[in-house]
């Protein structure tokens, strides 16, 4: 039976997910605003 | 010099790119977490797989780019080399936190531990540190010439970290695995676990050709504005 580590990929998912959404909108509200 | 307007375009149709960029990712997240079975052994965590290993790939394309354009840079002196090494780089640099934190994770639940100074790992954050030096580097260095031959000199010594980071899990007992997807004489993935991982591999480097289009395209236009003022009537007054 697999070990129950659900709690582990979502936290790598949202992680992952954080990164990405916040430097898009990063890259481009820089690049709107200036 | 490439002109306002057609930078402001070019800027505009990269935002395009971005947006179906983020669909696609969302759609390999849709696809990994509901549409790919549960490995055996690993269970659910093993799913990290499928963005763990796409970053990667991509951190280390983005430090291959900056080392072509630095090398080209220094024998050509073409600044726009400089910009897309630059961009690159920072795109890179996100990708390669992504790598450095989804890491742990996964490694906490199979190892028990978050972090071991394996020599994958700590190369991978050695790669890390010198992308944060370029980035600061950039920063630091207000001369457009003097800056791009520096930065160049740093990000080709960081693209030659990347040769290593790959054959380390041959070269040295480590814990962090070996390819296990590049073994043609052992196939080793079922057959829908390897779709999910080709359709984000893809899909990652196709969110990371439109962050870099991006990014280059608002360098172009900074660079396009500054230009523009400086040759400004006002500016000679």
């Amino acid at each position: 039976m697999p070990p129950a580590n659900g709690g582990y990929m979502i936290a790598a998912y949202v992680a992952a997910a954080v990164i990405y959404l916040a430097y898009s909108a990063w890259l481009f509200w820089r690049s709107r605003s200036r | 010099m490439t002109e306002v307007p057609a930078a402001e375009r070019a800027l505009r149709r990269s935002g395009v790119w971005m947006a179906v960029a983020l669909l696609l990712v969302a759609g390999v997240y849709v696809r990994a977490l509901a549409f790919t079975p549960e490995e055996a052994t690993q269970g659910l965590a093993q799913k990290i797989f499928y963005i763990h290993a796409p970053s990667a790939w991509v951190a280390f394309l983005a430090c291959g780019i900056v080392g072509v354009c630095s090398l080209l840079y220094l024998f050509l002196k073409d600044a726009r080399l400089d910009l897309l090494a630059a961009s690159s780089a920072e795109v890179g640099t996100v990708f390669l936190t992504t790598v450095l934190v989804t890491g742990p994770i996964w490694g906490k639940t199979i190892w028990g531990a978050w972090w071991t100074w394996d020599a994958r790992l700590t190369l991978t954050l050695f790669l890390w540190f010198i992308c944060l030096g370029y980035l600061v580097l950039r920063t630091a260095v207000d001369e457009p010439g003097r800056r791009a031959r520096y930065s160049a000199v740093l990000g080709i010594l960081g693209a030659l970290l990347v040769p290593f980071i790959h054959i380390s899990v041959l070269l040295f007992r480590t814990l962090h695995p070996k390819p296990v997807v590049l073994q043609t004489s052992r196939p080793q993935l079922p057959g829908s676990m390897l779709l999910t991982l080709l359709l984000s591999f893809t899909v990652f480097t196709v969110f990371f050709v439109a962050l870099l289009v991006r990014r280059y395209a608002w360098a172009r236009l900074r660079d396009a504005r500054a230009q523009s003022a400086a040759d400004s009537p006002d500016a000679s007054r």
